[in-house]
């Protein structure tokens, strides 16, 4: 059937857990796998009731593509894999199946050990499910969570002319308009430079990925210009990794920063030194890049220990932090922590929060949805009553319908598949030499034959089909009496039949061949005396299978009988 | 100095976090770039020196793009890209503002933002990561807009356009995010290019002020749609700005510079002044009432397309206290755009607006006479700076206005549908 349906699984009116089921030309389609980080129980997994009701995903799913690695989009891939089952091919990009695997493990380290839950997958599970992935170019898959202006180092979500039936889209920021990048950058910078005058410390704990880089990059130029002198420190482990990874796929980067990449490698600082932990109790201002993201562990958890007593230093939060995490606790206001061993930690150093958060604005998605051209326009991870604005916009300026449905609704989406068939130039030649030209008002039947080879179809002549297949053809020809009165020679009746036909077949090609019969396209006409009544001559109509319609209706013209002649 | 000059050397520190940046590529000829930044650690200023300090590589490949540019005496600036510009900027309490597009070949968009969260905040501002508008109603018009008002205590708003001489009247809804068009005030005036100016009558029964000229000028109840009150007279000035004062009161200003206070119990007495600001050479003119002035009562300012600015006691109307002419270099491209605006929350401070991408900040007080020159407290040149375009023609300031609460920060938008939001320091308020 030529219909697209849709039915989001998580993130259908609300944020988090993307995951939408397609049926799009007889194929079942899993997009995105996400987790909801705001949920601690079966509701930060999308519902695969929906799904499992039909048997095994295995059979019903014929593969899950992942857009990214932000784990509100792939974060219950491994729950989804091996714990409720699919055994299919999950396709992602290189990047994503380098990135997600340390993601998850890193989401599941602090499930299970920080706050002890029990039915969450396991490091094995997360190998396993990675198993089944099957890394695709970039051509075959669109970036998820896109955003219009270029990040530092990755380039502009930008998308072909591609006129796609459906496009699906987030609509959670589409009621943001967000502030200039430059002011975020200004407002960064401007606490690091005053922490650092002061003689404080700036800590930013960051999750190794993707922001780590671009705040680096930030810095040194910062540094550069100002020709700052305090040390900047990059912490090892986790973000080593990822640099490493990020070196492996420069090629997905900005064209500025590919192109100085020959020159001077951007992930190469001059000013950031690699961090070691002794570092943190040198005397005088300094800036240190530590993992993990939300201060729930290791070397980041350490330094702040460190620090938080001292009102001259600071610590910049550069993302989201999971309820649990100390970050999540200083975020919230908390000064007073308790630390392992009843021991309180009292914070004294500034908390910032800074959000350079990856997601497209208004102005983002309406220039996303002009690039593509779709026909129909889906919006999830919105709240329905607040896309209400946004639907009329998408549906006024680009004159296509625009869907919001909730979890677990079904949109329907009727299309018109073309598919495109080559024709023999044989067989056209031969049709064309039949006669008159069809047209628009007038079409004419064509007999071919239509050959399917591997995604190809090709129309050819019944004979070349025949040919290829090694058959032999058969003729099958038709021929039909019709008695007319008349008395007259045959060639006279010939001749009459010839002069009735012409005139009343006009958009046929009637001719009269020198034996004296008569033939109308490929049909012949020939007039015999009857056996025994002369008075009566026998018209002997024959025509080919091919030729059926065009043969009854002559037979049936004919037996109504000629005009009288003009004597 | 200029762009060029590195100072780097001088050390210390920025009184409320005032931070001075250069790209000596952008700057032009005259524009000073230094923060004079006092304050409690007693350092006059500092500053830093762009590409031209030579030392160390140009960091290859970020080049121009990534300059930082010259911001001085700002607590906080955030800058934001609207789909299209706006030439309204209308409070809807303290948190949230409406803007709408006034182009004239499509579908116009009216958008109720609220303002970023963390500028409502008045500690742990830190802590705030949201720093964006967020669109919480929008609706569609088919003309451009040029002047909207929201009806106090409302859900209502009034749009005036063109084309046609009326008004619109809009209902921002409850439970959705649609702005919905639900009726028309007529107005019967046919002017071709002339737009109506709206002001609002807030009470149990909103009354809407409008007029194209002092002869049309009259006040409609807003849901009955019945003249309460009219001018009666046949002068045809056109009006530049209406103002209502009060329950009873309210102020006109007409292009002419004729400006007058009309209290609606009485026919049409108004007092007026005599003739447009002395010095001045005619040009566009619009006023605002409020601040205090020298005398205890509220005072009129009124500012002229060729830079000239005027005050005047709303007592006496007759006599104009001072006139400066204000530190603006052409007369305005746009007088339509020209604004002037009392700051709610400060005592003799105004704002300019109109003549180029810049917004003016003037303290009243430190006028002398009449026609002297003045020097703004502080001119906003974000627009300028942060034009993406760069040598095409620079963006104009549209509209601002002051927040109600905060007392030392503005909105303002430009034809390049920027808005900025920005709080300045006053630079002479050192210990």
């Amino acid at each position: 059937m030529p219909e697209i349906r849709v039915t989001p699984l998580g993130a259908g009116q609300d944020v988090g857990r993307s995951c939408i089921l397609v049926s799009i030309g007889g194929k079942n389609v899993m997009l995105d796998c996400g987790m909801h980080m705001g949920f601690n129980d079966d509701r930060r997994f999308p519902d695969f009731s929906y799904i499992t009701r039909n048997g095994r995903l295995t059979d019903f799913l014929d593969c899950v593509i992942i857009s990214h690695f932000h784990l509100d989009h792939c974060g219950a891939l491994p729950y989804f894999s091996e714990m409720v089952g699919y055994d299919g091919p999950i396709y992602m990009t290189h990047p994503t199946q380098a990135i997600c695997p340390i993601l998850l493990e890193d989401y599941r380290k602090i499930a299970v050990d920080k706050k002890g839950e029990a039915n969450f997958f396991t490091s094995q599970m997360i190998k396993d499910c990675m198993k089944k992935v099957v890394a695709v170019h970039l051509h075959q898959t669109v970036q998820g969570d896109y955003n219009m202006t270029p990040d530092r180092h990755l380039g502009a979500a930008w998308i072909d002319k591609c006129r796609p039936n459906l496009l699906i889209t987030e609509s959670t920021y589409a009621t943001t308009i967000r502030d200039s990048k430059r002011c975020r950058e200004r407002d960064f910078l401007k606490k690091v430079h005053e922490t650092v005058e002061r003689g404080g410390k700036v800590l930013i704990p960051v999750f190794a990925l993707g922001r780590a880089q671009e705040l680096c990059i930030l810095l040194e130029t910062f540094w550069e210009r100002v020709n700052l002198k305090a040390p900047i420190y990059f912490s090892t482990g986790l973000t080593e990794k990822a640099n490493h990874y990020y070196k492996l796929f420069i090629t997905w980067t900005n064209q500025k920063i590919r192109k100085t990449f020959v020159q001077r490698n951007m992930f190469e600082f001059k000013h950031i030194k690699a961090f070691d932990r002794a570092f943190a109790d040198n005397p005088g201002p300094m800036v240190v890049f530590a993992t993990p993201g939300m201060l729930h562990a290791g070397q980041s958890l350490q330094i702040f220990r460190k620090w938080a007593g001292n009102e001259k230093n600071m610590v910049i939060m550069p993302g989201y932090c999971v309820q649990g995490t100390v970050g999540h606790k200083i975020l919230s206001g908390q000064r007073k922590l308790e630390m392992e061993g009843r021991q309180v930690l009292e914070v004294k150093m500034q908390v910032e929060y800074m959000s350079f958060s990856a997601h497209a604005d208004a102005k983002g998605i309406m220039q996303l949805v002009g690039q593509a051209e779709p026909e129909s326009v889906l919006l999830v991870h919105g709240e329905a009553k607040k896309m209400e604005f946004l639907k009329q916009k998408i549906e006024q300026e680009f004159r296509v319908n625009c869907y919001m449905p909730a979890n677990g609704e079904t949109v329907t989406l009727p299309t018109s598949p073309s598919i495109p068939v080559g024709i023999s130039l044989g067989l056209l030649k031969r049709e064309m030499a039949q006669g008159l030209l069809p047209s628009a008002k007038k079409p004419r039947l064509l007999h071919g034959t239509l050959i399917m080879k591997d995604s190809s179809f090709q129309l050819v002549s019944s004979e070349q089909a025949l040919k290829e297949l090694g058959l032999a053809e058969h003729q099958l020809r038709f021929t039909c009496r019709v008695h007319l009165h008349d008395s007259r020679k045959e060639q006279e009746t010939a001749a009459r039949v010839y002069s009735h036909l012409k005139s009343v077949l006009k958009d046929h090609c009637v001719q009269h061949l020198p034996d004296g019969s008569v033939t109308v396209e490929s049909i012949l006409i020939q007039a015999a005396a009857h056996s025994e009544d002369p008075g009566t001559k026998v018209l002997l109509v024959s025509w080919t299978y091919q030729d059926e319609e065009l043969g009854s209706y002559l037979t049936s013209l004919l037996k109504k009988g000629l005009p009288q002649a003009p004597s | 100095g200029t762009g060029s000059d590195s100072c780097h050397g001088a050390r210390g520190g920025l009184a409320g976090g005032v931070v001075a940046l250069v790209n000596s590529v952008g700057l032009g000829p005259g524009l000073r770039a230094w923060a004079g930044a006092g304050g409690a650690r007693g350092e006059s200023w500092r500053a830093w020196g762009g590409a031209g300090r030579g030392a160390g590589p140009r960091l290859p490949g970020l080049g121009h793009g990534a300059f930082l540019w010259a911001q001085v005496g700002y607590q906080d600036f955030h800058a934001f890209d609207l789909s299209e510009a706006t030439r309204v900027l209308e409070w809807i309490g303290d948190k949230g503002v409406f803007v709408a597009g006034y182009e004239s070949r499509k579908k116009n968009e009216i958008l109720h933002l609220t303002l970023p969260f963390r500028l409502s905040v008045k500690e742990n501002q830190g802590l705030f990561p949201e720093r964006d508008f967020k669109v919480r109603h929008g609706g569609f018009s088919d003309r451009p807009v040029f002047d909207l008002k929201h009806v106090p205590d409302t859900r209502l708003l009034v749009t005036s356009g063109l084309p046609g001489c009326y008004l619109q009247v809009w209902q921002v809804a409850e439970d959705s995010d649609v702005i919905q068009a639900v009726s028309t005030i007529a107005v019967h005036e046919k002017e071709g290019h002339l737009w109506p100016r709206v002001a609002i009558f807030s009470s149990v029964a909103p009354g809407i002020l409008h007029g194209v000229r002092l002869s049309s000028l009259k006040v409609v109840d807003l849901e009955s749609q019945k003249t309460m009150y009219t001018s009666g007279v046949s002068d045809s000035d056109e009006l530049s700005s209406l103002q209502v004062l009060d329950a009873h009161t309210f102020a006109f200003c007409c292009t002419s510079g004729r400006l007058g206070l009309v209290d609606t119990r009485q026919k049409w007495a108004p007092s007026e002044n005599l003739s447009p600001c002395p010095g001045s050479g005619g040009g566009r003119w619009c006023a605002e009432v409020g601040g205090r002035g020298r005398g205890p009562g509220p005072h009129i300012a009124s500012l002229g397309s060729d830079g000239h600015l005027c005050l005047l006691d709303c007592r006496d109307l007759s006599h104009p206290e001072s006139s400066v002419q204000c530190a603006v270099s052409t007369p305005s491209p746009a007088p339509e755009l020209l604004r002037v605006t009392w700051a709610p929350g400060l005592d003799n401070c105004l704002a300019i607006s109109g003549f180029d991408g810049t917004v003016q900040v003037y303290d009243v007080m430190s006028w002398d006479g009449m026609g002297g020159q003045a020097e703004p407290l502080f001119t906003h040149r974000g627009h300028v700076f942060l034009d993406g375009n760069g040598i095409d023609t620079a963006p104009l300031v549209t509209t601002h206005t002051w927040h109600p609460q905060k007392p030392r920060t503005l909105l303002s938008a430009a034809s390049d549908a920027s808005l900025h939001v920005w709080d300045w320091v006053d630079l002479r308020a050192s210990c």
